[in-house]
């Protein structure tokens, strides 16, 4: 007879076999849920963290999240949960979670250099808006801005979107995004008219081959590393190339290892290019039909400040985006100095790896995927290379069918759902519109019901820039919400934390922990977070995943929904509209911000009796109609009907998540290939219908080094990153006991020789020293990444060790995305 | 194998890892010599693993050791389980006796 012990044992078996698809003899699958935990209520959500979007399952007790499991329901994860996914329940019960508004104090009121204290709701925004009021009064709407992220559920950057916008009237309204994926999304923008993957996950499963660029989705990604690791196990032929420019976990499962030198990227898919050309396995019916030439602009510079010598030196760093028309031949020849040679002599690359590689874009029988998060994204030359992974695939037409999918991945919960498609960025309105589009911003202010005209067109300041233009006093009111950029922003020391403390500038900062960013502010506001919230995420397969809000967030904590609309109150369009604008629209004199924005008849439309009786809802509470569906569906309605539909509100609380674009109440799993996306009509075969002629751009770039290259000063490349058991800057992870006590400290990694060279070997105390700051650390030469002789790499997750002290500010010029993968440092004993 | 003696806590949870089917061996010894793990099935690149431990640290601290062996691709968690570990023992001590 089984005892109780063995009977739950045989449950974990029984289950991990079903999510494993382990075929389980004679043991009948029991519920997962045993004893105690039915009693417990179980609600599923998306998990916090990455941008795989894991379903997982909550379990609340008395106001408590009590337990988490994978979701066997969720297609993502299967029941599957990480490291970091299993700990999802006590990332909202650190000790120092913070509970109620901190001004800076002296003497009973704000002052720069004062203490923190704790302060009402009122008290807090009271001497913001002063603060806001002083700024626009003082240098108009360029002197405020706001720094959100991707980990805003969807409604909190359309609410964002709109109170800077059409509030402030500017654009200075930028997410963390613009750290991990602008260049991403630029290139998709430029290539195929539309943001976002044609693919989705399902690829995982119909790939002979698995190209990962730079990506270690064995730490980064695990859930779907196991996707990959299932499908290479199963099925002998399918290969798996790994391109690093250091070794680590993904390399377990690489056929074709490749470690490169920093930067080279760009001449390895040029090779590839040219050996698809050369070859003769160019789908000439496919780019005949759907590809245009174009020729780009070169020696564009590294996006530093403009008196940099490199940005002065450089040719073309004023227009980075300029692209003129070629033939197919002319790119041909382009790429046709990019020979084998040269791109081994460049990458290091042993060239019959290279032409391993090259073959399996080439080969047309081999359907291949091609994988990449931030080698590529965090790159001076992010766009090219970027648009360099579609070259390959659009010359071969791999591309919108099972298994032939370049796929960007993305490292943020809601990259996609918020920054991207609802359009948090500088120069973007929902819906892939943009601001500096006359057009675009009429059918927003249409849609917004709003003045027109009121809508600012020039584009704001992308996060390095924000930076910049707080050290110098132009921006001086400043809100920073869900994340933590004095630790994410590049040469944080020198760029970063200057504008922060200046005295002329008054920073807020949004957080459910207090992390070094909060440290450095004015004004500190608690913020509710994940389930103490009712949300939306949309992941990097174009899954847009709603949950309920489960518990409350504690004491004075409030979401950032909350606080965006409520301090929207403080504020009349007299005070921030100009006067020809409310004369020509005499309505809208005298209404607050909230008024105009939120009580707009859209917003404002579904009642609080829609709300689900089952859960909370404090934000519709507290405004008194259902303000999550108000703002989601007045944003949808700028989607739907060409390629961006989003399904009705309610069906998302049904589902584990829909792939957009949704029509008739079914998802779209492949884009642009008749018979898989509703958008392409009969007889088109592939349609690109993102750009008005159909047709998918391919560019041609050269190779061009990056910005600081190791020199005699500063002899190694650093390159940074993450690691399993944390994620991004740690602020939550580092405060789950059991992720801290695995991964502590960020150490240097670095190849033994390069070490006993400098008289140092594992566990050594050094410094890692760059032009610009420095950090003291522990050499480990022996843990799971293994760089080459002349690489080092430190992950910034650690709080204590700020790694970003260290590197270089230069951004791709294109897509003003940091390079935090390539700068020069020594490294010397403490 | 059973919990240390007397802990406020029972947990137990499940592991699926994906390895080289090559280095199967070497890895069978490293996750069975891990306190409180059992291997219970294998198949093509994968093994089926519990672990038993007084609090939640301790199973994932030999989830991530798993995940860091050498052949190992990865180890991922499927299920979690956690009572008072009175009632586990007392129950698992009656059910030997019958």
């Amino acid at each position: 007879m089984l005892d109780r012990r063995d009977f739950i044992k045989a449950q974990a078996v029984a289950a991990a076999a079903a999510a494993g698809g382990v075929s389980l003899p004679a043991m009948a699958q029991t519920s997962m849920i045993a004893g105690e935990d039915a009693q417990l209520k179980w609600s599923k959500a998306p998990c916090r963290f990455c941008g795989t979007g894991c379903g997982v399952m909550v379990a609340t007790k008395d106001n408590r999240v009590v337990a988490t499991h994978g979701d066997m329901q969720a297609e993502v994860n299967r029941g599957l949960n990480c490291v970091k996914g299993y700990f999802l329940s006590k990332i909202m019960y650190g000790q120092d979670r913070l509970t109620q508004p901190l001004l800076r104090m002296r003497d009973g009121k704000y002052h720069k250099d004062g203490e923190f204290l704790p302060v009402t709701w009122d008290q807090a925004f009271d001497e913001m808006a002063r603060q806001w009021k002083r700024a626009l009064k003082e240098k108009g709407p360029d002197a405020v801005g706001m720094f959100g992220s991707g980990q805003w559920t969807i409604w909190e950057g359309y609410a964002a979107s709109k109170l800077m916008r059409a509030g402030f009237r500017t654009n200075n309204l930028d997410p963390n995004a613009r750290h991990c994926m602008a260049s991403a999304a630029v290139a998709f923008i430029r290539t195929f008219g539309m943001d976002e993957p044609m693919g989705c996950y399902d690829d995982f499963e119909h790939a002979d081959a698995f190209v990962l660029w730079g990506s270690n989705m064995a730490e980064m990604h695990p859930i779907l590393w196991t996707r990959i690791s299932d499908r290479r196990l199963a099925h002998n032929h399918v290969k798996v190339a790994v391109l690093s420019t250091f070794e680590h976990r993904s390399f377990e499962l690489a056929d074709i290892p490749m470690i490169f030198e920093p930067g080279t990227d760009l001449a390895i898919l040029n090779f590839i290019a040219n050996h698809i050309i050369k070859t003769g396995r160019v789908n000439r019916e496919f780019v005949e039909k759907h590809c245009n030439f174009r020729l780009g602009q070169k020696d564009i510079g590294y996006g530093l400040r403009p008196e940099n010598v490199l940005e002065v030196r450089a040719a073309n760093a004023k227009d980075p985006t300029d692209s003129k028309p070629m033939s197919f031949d002319e790119f041909a020849a382009f790429v046709s100095d990019y020979t084998v040679d040269k791109a081994a002599e460049l990458s290091k690359v042993p060239k019959e790896r290279l032409l391993a590689l090259a073959e399996l874009y080439a080969d047309p029988k081999t359907k291949v995927m091609s994988l990449w998060t931030m080698g590529f994204n965090q790159h001076v030359r992010g766009v090219w290379v970027n648009h360099m992974v579609y070259n390959i695939h659009l010359l071969t037409g791999k591309i919108s069918e099972p298994g032939n999918s370049p796929f960007s991945l993305t490292g943020q919960p809601s990259a996609c759902g918020t920054a991207r498609e609802v359009g948090t960025f500088a120069h973007r309105l929902p819906a892939d519109m943009q601001v500096n589009n006359p057009v675009h911003r009429s059918h927003v202010e249409e849609g917004w019901k709003i003045p027109k005209g009121l809508l600012p067109g020039k584009i704001g300041y992308h996060a390095v820039l924000m930076d910049r233009m707080l050290k110098d006093g132009k921006l001086n009111a400043f809100w920073i919400m869900v994340n933590n950029n004095l630790q994410a922003a590049p040469n944080t020391n020198t760029e970063t934390y200057p504008g922060y403390r200046n005295p002329d500038n008054f920073i807020v900062v949004s957080d459910a922990y207090p992390t070094v960013t909060a440290a450095a502010a004015d004004l500190i506001l608690p913020a509710a977070m994940w389930v103490e919230k009712e949300g939306a995420y949309g992941n990097a397969e174009r899954r847009t995943h709603f949950w309920h809000q489960l518990v409350n967030a504690p004491g004075e904590a409030r979401s950032d929904l909350w606080q965006l609309m409520e301090f929207s109150k403080r504020f009349t369009t007299d005070e921030v509209w100009p006067k020809e604008i409310l004369d020509a629209n005499p309505d809208f004199r005298g209404k607050t911000l909230f008024d105009v924005l939120y009580r707009n008849g859209n917003v404002d439309r579904f009642p609080l009796s829609e709300i689900s009786p089952e859960y909370e809802n404090r934000e519709s509470k507290a405004f008194g109609f259902y303000v999550q569906k108000g703002l989601f569906e007045e944003y949808a309605s700028f989607g739907r009907g060409h390629g961006h539909d989003l399904a009705p509100f309610d069906q998302y609380h049904e589902v584990r998540g829909l792939r957009w674009p949704v029509v008739d109440g079914k998802e779209t799993r492949w884009r642009y290939r008749e018979g898989l996306d509703p958008f392409v009509k009969e007889g088109e075969g592939v349609k690109f219908y993102g750009n008005p002629d159909g047709k998918a751009n391919v560019f041609a770039f050269p190779y061009e080094p990056p910005a600081e290259s190791p020199d005699k000063d500063f002899d190694l490349w650093l390159v940074t990153g993450r690691v399993l058991e944390h994620w991004h800057s740690g602020s939550m992870t580092m405060r789950v006991p059991e992720l801290y006590k695995a991964m502590p400290i960020a150490m240097v990694f670095m190849h033994p020789d390069d070490a006993k060279d400098r008289g140092l070997r594992r566990g050594s105390e050094v410094k890692v020293v760059s032009r610009r700051g420095e950090i003291l650390t522990r050499v480990e030469t022996r843990g799971r990444n293994r760089p080459p002789r002349g690489v080092v790499f430190v992950p910034w997750f650690d709080s204590a060790r700020l790694i970003n002290k260290v590197t270089l500010d230069a951004t791709d010029p294109i897509s003003k995305q940091t390079d935090f993968k390539k700068c020069a440092v020594k490294i010397v004993a403490a | 194998m059973r919990p240390e003696s007397m802990p406020a806590e029972w947990h137990i949870a499940s592991i699926l890892v994906h390895l080289r089917p090559e280095r199967s061996d070497a890895i069978r010894a490293a996750v069975s010599a891990m306190p409180g793990t059992e291997i219970h099935i294998e198949e093509a690149g994968k093994m089926i693993v519990t672990v038993e431990a007084p609090n939640e640290g301790r199973i994932a601290d030999h989830m991530t050791a798993m995940h860091l062996l050498d052949g190992v691709m990865s180890a991922v968690l499927v299920f979690h389980h956690v009572e008072p570990a009175g009632v586990a023992a007392e129950e698992a001590n009656g059910s030997t006796d019958v």
